[in-house]
């Protein structure tokens, strides 16, 4: 129990890992059946948080929050400190939820709060609120459309630039922690996406696949799907064929449509290697 | 994660012994009866332990603290504590005075309760801060002397100087010198003036042009890094900045937290509980209830509509005015919802002081970069010499 919720992916590798060590993502009424191996319940409702908050069953690494910040009253048992589950609070709607973030700041006086959002139009709002309330930030780039990319700019040079940016901010944070050298593992482990680590489940118990409804087809094998991806991806000679990025994307940016076009992800991952490149040049000199 | 933190402004009376011109509460004569504290306590333990926290700050103030005497304090600190130890909570006391009512009476209980410290005020020329009869220079002289005395007897005091015109008009080295060389204290702090309470004619004096006090408060900054900072002055709430812009752990003053409504009530002699000493003196109407009335504090404050917006308040501001886009959000907030209230009638909108904070927020800045470049200099310089030219070392 207890895991932090920063830097998850850091120590992770991109060897497939025994069945035992993924982390599932069950919904609470699949949390029987997980026994001791890890797992994080999504929870929906205020009397599921009350309910793994106050009686964390063994195994529970957090909660995943979802659809509760528009309720004031919801909160109250996670602002108790009987236990320190932590919370991954997930906001669906970032540009328009992002004022609702202030009913977490007497949460995170009790246990680890991270925020979770998709980049969706207007998100860098909760982006800029949640750092000012130092709550980390996972933010889920998909595949973003042409003016997500133009916030994911504003955004990145915030994370880069911005000095009152204290907090991490995901996946900027193990981007530029790769750039510096780090081992980080790809974007979808940083991102938690990565289903040979992080198995989400339906409620029906069934596995899914990353951003996509429905179950994956048979032949797909869940520990081996970003490795098998990524080379049908060089094989199909798409642009990650030469992309530069590719060893810390491996196709994130591809799926589900292998069609999109990175010329925009390049671009921002340009701009966080030429901070890296910055860092390790101060870093030179101060040697 | 730094755990919660709950305070209680609490008002033991009303009543005050001194006459200042800037003042905004009621003065009525109503004291905290013994009688009534153990149902007080009970009220607060009883909202710690609902909300799951174990040490409660008691600030206490008045009105004027110090007219309820030493005894009547030894006495609701051995209540109050006694009550919390039984339930595994804890007090902690602070207290406020005008010091004008102190004596060597007064040792033992701040000594024992407040752990040998009070806080005070004055301000620098003193022109508002009057007693009844001598008007303010009597003030001045005879709260000196007290302090000379508290300080005699080992007492540590930390001091709150309101700005009003004339300090801004005797500049800020003069005001500097008047608390650090002419009274000789290395604890002060500055607040902004408001005109809190129903409007009175001397209050219009107190507003300042933001321009001038911005400048002031620059200065100042100025005079207490080149003097003060090195040789351990603190100066609120410079210090605080300055603390948080190197990384180390800062009490920021309430005006300034994400929401205050989280942290503290204040709750006058008679009961009546609301978000500040500022609010429980001078505003019923946002009065959140009465703790000696209602049975439970904590469904008091869940379900107070008076209290809602104070919880929704930085919730509206981000939403409706410049705060998202200010770099110091992380560090305001909006500002504090009384300032706003007695300039705008009404709580939701920022800070009327908010380009006068920017100004001290942006000094704080850059003064926090000058202090952690110079410490990357001199630890680079210390590794040189320690590890020997070539030594990897960062820092």
């Amino acid at each position: 129990m207890d895991q932090s919720l920063v830097g998850v992916g850091s120590t992770r590798g991109c060897v497939p890992p025994e069945p035992d060590q993924r982390i599932a993502f069950v919904p609470s009424d699949l949390v029987m059946e997980q026994g001791d191996r890890p797992f994080v319940v999504i929870v929906r409702s205020r009397e599921e948080l009350g309910q793994w908050l106050s009686h964390p069953p063994a195994g529970l690494q957090r909660l995943e929050v979802n659809g509760l910040l528009a309720d004031p009253d919801a909160w109250e048992p996670a602002t108790q400190s009987s236990s320190n589950v932590p919370l991954d609070v997930f906001l669906a709607s970032p540009g328009l939820q992002f004022s609702d973030l202030y009913r977490l700041v007497e949460v995170c006086a009790v246990r680890d709060v991270r925020v979770s959002m998709p980049a969706s139009p207007g998100f860098l709002r909760a982006l800029k609120l949640a750092v000012a309330l130092r709550l980390p930030v996972r933010l889920l780039p998909g595949q973003p459309a042409p003016e997500v990319c133009a916030e994911l700019t504003e955004a990145v040079t915030f994370y880069l630039r911005d000095p009152m940016v204290e907090t991490p901010m995901e996946f900027f944070h193990s981007v530029m922690a790769f750039m510096c050298g780090g081992d980080t593992g790809s974007l979808w482990t940083i991102l938690e996406e990565d289903p040979a680590l992080f198995l989400r489940q339906d409620p029906e118990g069934r596995s899914r696949l990353p951003r996509v409804s429905g179950s994956p087809s048979p032949e797909v094998s869940l520990p081996t799907f970003v490795e098998t991806r990524f080379k049908q991806l060089v094989e199909q000679d798409t642009e990650c064929t030469t992309c530069p990025w590719r060893q810390i994307c491996q196709g994130y940016f591809k799926w589900p449509d292998p069609s999109y076009d990175c010329r925009e992800i390049k671009q921002l991952f340009s701009i966080i290697k030429a901070a890296a490149d910055e860092v390790r040049q101060e870093l030179a000199y101060q040697d | 994660m730094s755990g919660r933190v709950f305070s209680v402004i609490l008002l033991p009376t009303s009543e005050c012994n001194v006459a200042c011109d800037y003042c905004f509460e009621h003065k009525e004569p109503h004291r905290l009866s013994p009688a009534l504290l153990p149902l007080l306590t009970r009220r607060l333990l009883d909202h710690l332990q609902n909300e799951g926290i174990t040490e409660c700050e008691i600030y206490w103030q008045g009105g004027e603290a110090m007219l309820m005497g030493p005894e009547w304090f030894a006495n609701a600190g051995a209540v109050m504590d006694q009550a919390a130890l039984e339930r595994g909570r804890r007090f902690i006391h602070y207290l406020q005075t005008n010091l004008i009512r102190y004596s060597a009476a007064w040792n033992n209980v701040i000594h024992q309760m407040f752990n040998g410290a009070v806080g005070t005020s004055m301000d620098y020329p003193n022109v508002h801060r009057k007693l009844f009869r001598g008007g303010s220079e009597a003030y001045t002289k005879l709260w000196t002397k007290r302090l000379g005395e508290a300080r005699g007897a080992g007492i540590k005091i930390g001091v709150i100087a309101v700005l009003h015109q004339a300090s801004l008009e005797a500049g800020a080295e003069r005001f500097y010198r008047y608390f650090t060389e002419d009274l000789g204290l290395d604890d002060f702090q500055v607040n902004t003036p408001f005109a809190g309470g129903p409007a009175k004619k001397a209050e219009s004096g107190f507003q300042l042009d933001s321009g001038e006090l911005a400048r002031f408060l620059g200065e100042l900054f100025d005079v207490w890094m080149q003097r003060g900072y090195d040789s351990g002055v603190s100066l609120g709430p410079f210090d605080a900045l300055i603390y948080h812009f190197i990384g180390r752990p800062a009490r920021l003053p309430c005006i300034w937290k994400e929401n205050c409504s989280n942290q503290f009530i204040s709750v006058d002699a008679k009961g009546s509980v609301a978000q500040c000493d500022c609010w429980v003196t001078s505003y019923p109407e946002y009065f959140f209830g009465n703790i000696f009335r209602e049975p439970d504090l904590t469904r008091m404050l869940k379900t107070s509509r008076a209290r809602r917006d104070f919880v929704e308040r930085p919730k509206h501001l981000v939403e409706n005015e410049d705060c998202l886009s200010c770099r110091y959000l992380s560090i305001c907030h909006g500002g504090c919802p009384v300032r706003t209230y007695s300039a705008r009638g009404t709580i939701m909108a920022k800070d009327p002081y908010c380009e006068v904070y920017k100004v001290v927020f942006a000094r704080a800045e850059r003064y926090g970069q000058r202090i952690l470049r110079r410490r990357v200099a001199v630890d680079g310089h210390r590794s040189t010499m320690t590890n020997g030219p070539g030594a990897a070392h960062c820092t």
